[in-house]
């Protein structure tokens, strides 16, 4: 008895071990998306900009000033301006099947019947 | 029934020199910042773009952010094997000032760098500066080429093509399309 319950058990804890495994090879990112992407990723990251002086580079220039926003432009009073009409168009409401679904016929067979 | 072969003359050709060119089919793309077009390249054939835009990041560790520009990533369909990346970092303004933007990331992209030349060189008729080196990334060995281009207006191009070991060496001639097809926009 003992030694089946060890034997399910291993088995349970293999097959999660395996589903881990397998789900491992997924990456990062679940769904539709570039996952990972080593490179990518590491080009963004770069110390030209790193505010912190850890390691103080005497050569280096001074940093630029990030650009700041412009303010946003403000539409113009009074009427909005019109929404330009997108390319695709949504699709038409469903339109009505004009014929009906039939009324069941008859029954359905296993219906409980009434307590007795 | 007579037929005016003048009027057939046309599509005929029309039909010949469509057989005749080479398939252009590459995807041309241009690098914007803030609105401006900096330079345009072109996208191979099943090669995939990411494009990204600019941007904070906000160093976890130490709790201070660093603008990014933006980073075009361009790999095949089928290979992640092969990368390109194109960057156009604000605020640097010549070859050397790209050089310097480079080894502040080169310890994000490449484990062990070891630059094995660096030549002048002429992108898109524009000066550009070659580095080619190998390296380590995630226990695998990797060439890279890393190059500056010097952009009208005080601005650099930085791109960095990475070709890992066991990649299909056919893909350096797609790679070096893209550098034959880099223009300035301005």
């Amino acid at each position: 008895m003992a030694h089946k319950l060890m034997k399910r058990t291993l088995l349970a804890l293999g097959l999660c071990a395996a589903g881990f495994s397998i789900t491992g090879c997924d990456g990062v990112s679940v769904g539709v998306g570039y996952g990972y992407d080593p490179f990518y990723d590491s080009m963004l990251w770069n110390d030209y900009y790193h505010d912190v002086n850890v390691n103080v580079d005497v050569n280096r220039p001074v940093r630029p000033d990030r650009p700041i926003n412009p303010d946003r432009p403000r539409p113009p009073d009074g009427k909005p301006p019109v929404r330009p009409q997108p390319p695709i168009a949504k699709p038409p409401a469903r339109p009505r099947p004009p014929v009906a679904r039939p009324p069941v016929a008859r029954p359905p067979i296993h219906r409980p019947g009434p307590r007795r | 029934m007579r037929i005016n072969m003048r009027s057939m003359l046309a599509p005929c050709i029309a039909a010949l020199m469509g057989l005749a060119t080479p398939t252009v089919a590459d995807t041309p793309v241009t690098y914007t910042d803030s609105g401006k077009a900096l330079f345009q390249f072109e996208v191979p054939d099943f090669w995939t773009l990411r494009v990204g835009g600019p941007r904070e990041i906000e160093d976890s560790a130490v709790g201070d952010t660093r603008g990014v520009a933006r980073v075009m990533g361009m790999r095949p369909v089928t290979d992640d094997n092969v990368w390109i990346g194109f960057v156009s970092p604000t605020g640097v303004s010549s070859i050397e000032g790209g050089i310097r933007y480079l080894q502040d990331i080169d310890k994000f992209l490449v484990k062990d760098p070891q630059v094995s030349g660096s030549s002048k060189a002429t992108i898109g008729g524009l000066p550009a500066q070659v580095i080619r080196g190998t390296g380590r990334r995630d226990g695998r060995g990797i060439n890279f080429t890393a190059t500056v281009i010097d952009l009208p207006g005080n601005r650099v191009a930085v791109a960095v093509a990475i070709l890992r070991d066991g990649a299909d060496p056919a893909y350096v001639n797609d790679l070096n399309d893209i550098f034959g097809s880099f223009r300035s926009a301005r």
